[in-house]
């Protein structure tokens, strides 16, 4: 799967405003919807809480991946937020997440979102490339991480 | 015309009945593949023993045709060769095109050693015994020889897979050199068959036209595999968008049969058109679902083709060379144990690795048949012949099944160093535990789904005790087990390599995930007494 298909300089945000985990969500899908990726922003939003509450999608050492398959979407679709500070996320080790990956695909198929979402998992294993996302001055630093 | 058809229906049916139930016994109680049961019934309701007998003012059911090199009516030969281009499509299907293209170098040096020798043996001892053949080109040669040189890959990997066998070096081995095997035996036999017709018709074969059939039926094959890998992933997705299942495989088999016909037209055989096409195929994403729904008709043909070429032995010819048939079925044997064995010990096997190997190429089964009926049909091999291709392979299917067992039965390991064979170092182990069997199978079910999306290759594995997948796509091969515990609860563990390691973590989370909501959705539709007065309250009302 080839990651710059999906992701793009205006799809990152790297001074995230909100403070917990429904004002970072609603944060990021206004990206997609100002980016024309998003048809219905609310009927989005209610499946990612949906998704929240089956199991939360805080993993570890500060990453969230919120993601849910939605009517909203034809395609897979994504973006990047930093929030340095972090917010509570619910995440297995108990530690804020600050960096989400927010990741949105057609309803019919449990789909390339996974792929996508082992691809991205892949890259930000390492604390080195979680560090430099943190660090970034600019979008393009964040995206270089990835690869694009 | 009319009664021609009637004796046609009557024909087929009895064949189905009969070569169904015998496969079934041979199944069931001898331990013995089906199709050598459904062979036996050809031989015994065929033109030569039962079918040929009148009863009362009845005539026979399977009376010899007059002048035709088959035993059987053209009709019913017509049926028969649609049952084995069923047979070589589903076998293209089935054949894991990625694996094939990436054949790892031992399997190529064996399954090429085991061809190699098999043909000159078994073309030498025809020349050697028959006084009418003079020379290892002459189409009675060439056609035995090929006789000796495929494996059939359906029984092997029955044995390895019951005895959890598929994955030792021997059995990854074996399985590769296999697929080879068949591959390399059915484009000889496209040589072959090139070269017998121009002998037949009389002329003269020189190098030079050797040459040019071998260049003929070779660019056949690279021109149409070419054609097809490219061609057969455009193919579906096009043919995906129509959402029609079942429309892509009734299209796939018609392209098969058209491939058929020009592979006949090409000067080749039919069943290597229909090889090809399921070969391309089966790189597809649609190929297990491809290979479902062709399976289930093929079950109707396959038989009366296993069955015709049952018909197609004479005892009385038989009779006459059966001292032959036997130092023919020997030698065969010998060609494949030793053709495979020894390079096997060239390539880092011990001795007992290089038994295992040999023991495991030497069943024999559709594609000798294919062979020999095709030189049978042709002129090229006369009823004797036949009969000698036909015991060669009951010969080798009976005794290699318990050969191999005995094999793999002496324990210890059969490669030489103590190297991981399949580098299992970069591979790691997920599991997840469940608290039934039923919820691991339905978590299963829903990766399986989500592995298939992904475009990879879902396959059961013959395993009886825990239920084992193959999960596959080019060079990452994944394995799943599903293992009980002692008291109903279940364990999925997942085999893959570190690289896949995200993907298939994330893949079981997505499943666990939806089986929640699954399990959210159904207990909303409330009290399981409220449920049960819904659907049961007017069930006593009747008066």
């Amino acid at each position: 799967m080839k990651l710059k298909n999906i992701l793009n300089k205006d799809l990152v945000k790297i001074d995230l405003k909100g403070n917990n985990k429904s004002e970072i969500i609603n944060e990021l899908l206004d990206l997609l919807v100002e980016n024309g990726k998003l048809k219905d922003k609310e009927l989005a939003f209610k499946d990612i809480m949906y998704r929240e509450q089956q199991m939360s999608t805080g993993i570890q050492q500060g990453i969230a991946i919120p993601h849910s398959k939605t009517k909203s979407v034809d395609n897979l679709v994504a973006c990047i937020g930093v929030k340095k500070e972090g917010v509570d996320f619910s995440s297995l080790d108990g530690v804020p997440s600050n960096i989400f990956i927010l990741t949105l695909s057609p309803s019919d198929h449990i789909g390339p979102h996974v792929q996508f979402l082992a691809e991205i998992s892949r890259i930000i294993k390492t604390e080195e490339s979680r560090i430099k996302i943190l660090n970034a001055r600019s979008k393009n630093q964040v995206l270089s991480v990835f690869g694009i | 015309m009319a009664e021609e058809m009637m004796v046609l229906m009557l024909q087929l049916g009895i064949i189905l009945i009969v070569s169904k139930f015998i496969g079934y016994i041979f199944a069931k109680y001898l331990k013995q593949p089906k199709v050598l049961g459904e062979l036996v019934a050809g031989m015994i309701i065929g033109p030569y023993l039962l079918g040929g007998i009148a009863i009362g003012s009845l005539a026979p059911l399977f009376p010899l045709p007059m002048n035709s090199t088959v035993p059987v009516s053209p009709a019913l030969y017509g049926i028969s060769t649609l049952g084995s281009i069923f047979l070589l499509f589903g076998s293209g299907l089935e054949t894991d095109l990625p694996t094939f293209i990436r054949f790892s170098g031992k399997a190529t040096v064996i399954g090429l050693s085991g061809v190699i020798i098999s043909f000159f043996l078994g073309a030498g001892v025809t020349v050697l015994f028959r006084p009418e053949v003079n020379s290892i080109m002459e189409p009675e040669a060439l056609f035995l020889g090929t006789v000796c040189t495929a494996t059939s890959i359906g029984i092997t990997a029955r044995i390895l897979g019951e005895n959890k066998k598929i994955g030792t070096p021997e059995g990854v081995t074996i399985m590769a050199a296999a697929v080879l095997d068949d591959v390399i035996s059915i484009v000889l036999l496209s040589v072959v068959v090139g070269i017998s017709s121009v002998q037949l018709e009389g002329g003269t074969v020189a190098w030079s036209m050797i040459g040019f059939v071998a260049f003929k039926a070779i660019a056949f094959w690279v021109v149409c595999m070419v054609l097809g890998i490219i061609l057969a992933p455009h193919f579906t997705k096009n043919m995906k968008k129509l959402g029609e299942l079942p429309l892509i495989s009734e299209v796939s088999f018609g392209i098969a049969l058209l491939l058929a016909g020009f592979s006949e037209m090409a000067g080749l055989a039919m069943i290597i058109g229909a090889y090809i096409t399921g070969l391309s195929l089966s790189q597809t994403d649609v190929a297990n679902s491809l290979s479902k729904r062709i399976d289930s008709v093929s079950e109707f043909f396959v038989p009366v083709f296993f069955a015709v070429m049952g018909m197609m032995v004479n005892f009385g010819a038989l009779k006459a060379v059966l001292g032959f048939a036997l130092i023919f079925s020997a030698i065969a044997f010998i060609g494949k144990l030793v053709g495979c064995g020894a390079p096997a010990l060239l390539v880092g096997f011990n001795l007992r690795g290089a038994f295992r190997i040999g023991s495991g190429m030497l069943p024999r089964g559709e594609v000798t048949l294919i062979v020999a009926g095709i030189g049978l049909a042709s002129g090229a091999i006369n009823h004797e012949l036949f009969g000698v291709a036909v015991m060669t392979m009951l010969v080798a299917s009976v005794t290699a099944p318990p050969l191999l067992l005995e094999a793999f039965k002496s324990g210890g390991s059969g490669y030489k160093r103590s190297l991981d064979f399949n580098g299992n170092a970069d591979q790691i182990t997920i599991e997840l535990d469940f608290p039934s069997m039923r919820a691991a199978q339905f978590i299963c079910d829903t990766v399986m789904e989500g592995f298939i999306q992904e475009g990879f290759f879902v396959s059961k594995l013959d395993s009886s005790k825990y239920a084992s997948y193959q999960i596959r796509k080019d060079d990452i091969v994944i394995l799943l087990n599903m293992i009980r515990g002692e008291d109903e609860e279940a364990t999925v563990r997942f085999f893959c390599g570190r690289e896949e390691e995200s993907f298939v973590r994330l893949m079981m989370l997505e499943s666990v995930a939806d089986f929640k909501e699954f399990a959210t959705t159904i207990s909303s539709m409330g009290d399981t007494n409220m449920i049960s007065a819904q659907l049961l309250m007017n069930m006593f009302l009747e008066k």
